[in-house]
């Protein structure tokens, strides 16, 4: 449910078997990814197949699909919107590598702080039995960046639901190199980012926010907030400031990788060894 | 060397494939790995290192072929547009 009518342009609904997008045909990105996830299908979902295989979209038009060429060389990750870890099958393994379930995501925050989440959000379901998660990009400020002719989002956010509690609240985090991120309500984050996510709850559940779970894996550092209903004035979170980001990664150059890749070798080598 | 090993380092940007809780991602300027994986004291642990082991000679194979590997990769750099939201 989109309430700002320009991000309702070019949208179609495509219902995988696990998880159901709303995709922007203007962003070429997903404008949320919904999934439910409960403690039986995550268990199932604990042995990953071996192989999978990004691909673009080809249910959606042309003129309106990302394609992996649109990514290739920009120095951002496909970010998953709903995480293939939380799928129990191989299709709907296979189907959340599609394109139209993806963003273009900092490799640093996919990797840290963004997996984190997904992994207390797996970590919420298993324990409480259920939980409805919406994930999705934020697109703020004046001008955005591009990548081939995939837009690129500020933010990227995430909301549960959880049926047991009934309660909801929302994480948001920048799209830079960063490990923190912000917990607000729900209808706090609706207003900012001009979609209603959960249409079917009451006004008083998402204005009320949640405690959320700070059981989130290593990498995420400290948040910003513990307590929901409370969202951080961070100004650079609204106005993403112009960085250098992508090319930093690169700092380390591929001599030093190679370098590391054959000390890597060499210490497994070793280790075969004895 | 593993004669079944298809993941060709650099060459698309579709594959991936996993080692242990490794999750490893073909693009054509740069694989990525991330994940964790533990390599126990036991036959699971050894054929994990191997497949690591592969993997790795592999990339290493395919950058040392590289005639002109560049001290760091280049990145197109991102446009910029409006806001269309």
């Amino acid at each position: 449910m989109v309430s700002n009518p320009k991000l309702q342009a070019r949208t179609r609904e495509i219902c995988f078997e696990a998880f159901v997008v709303l995709h922007s045909g203007v962003s070429r990105t997903p404008l949320y990814a919904a999934e439910h996830l409960t403690r039986e299908n995550l268990k199932q979902a604990k042995v990953l197949p071996r192989k999978d295989s990004f691909h673009a979209e080809k249910s959606l038009p042309e003129n309106e699909r990302a394609e992996l060429d649109d990514y290739a060389r920009s120095g951002y990750d496909r970010g998953h919107m709903a995480p293939n870890a939380d799928f129990a099958n191989k299709t709907a393994q296979a189907e959340s590598f599609s394109l139209a379930n993806m963003v273009p995501q900092i490799h640093a925050n996919n990797a840290g702080v963004w997996a984190g989440l997904e992994g207390t959000a797996r970590d919420m379901a298993s324990a409480e039995g259920e939980l409805y998660v919406v994930s999705g990009p934020a697109f703020l400020g004046s001008k955005l960046k591009k990548v081939g002719n995939v837009m690129v989002p500020t933010h990227i956010w995430k909301v549960i639901y959880s049926p047991a509690q009934r309660r909801a609240g929302a994480y948001l985090v920048v799209n830079e190199d960063t490990q923190t991120y912000e917990t607000l309500t729900v209808s706090k984050l609706e207003k900012m980012i001009g979609v209603s996510v959960l249409p079917g709850l009451s006004q008083t559940v998402r204005d009320a926010g949640m405690t959320l779970s700070e059981s989130a894996a290593p990498p995420v550092r400290k948040p910003k907030t513990q307590e929901t209903g409370e969202v951080v004035q961070k100004k650079d979170a609204i106005t993403p400031k112009k960085d250098d980001t992508v090319q930093k990664k690169d700092d380390a150059g591929s001599g030093g990788f190679l370098r590391f890749l054959v000390q890597l070798i060499d210490v497994i080598g070793r280790a075969l060894k004895h | 060397m593993n004669n079944d090993f298809d993941f060709k380092p650099y060459a698309n940007e579709s594959d991936v494939i996993r080692i242990g809780g490794l999750e490893i991602e073909n693009r054509v300027d740069r694989v990525s790995i991330t994940g964790d994986v533990v390599l126990t004291k036991d036959q699971t642990g050894l054929a994990l290192a191997r497949e690591l082991r592969t993997l790795l000679r592999h990339i290493v194979k395919s950058l040392e072929a590289e005639k002109k590997l560049p001290e760091t990769v280049e990145i197109k750099p991102a446009g910029e547009v409006d806001n269309p939201f």
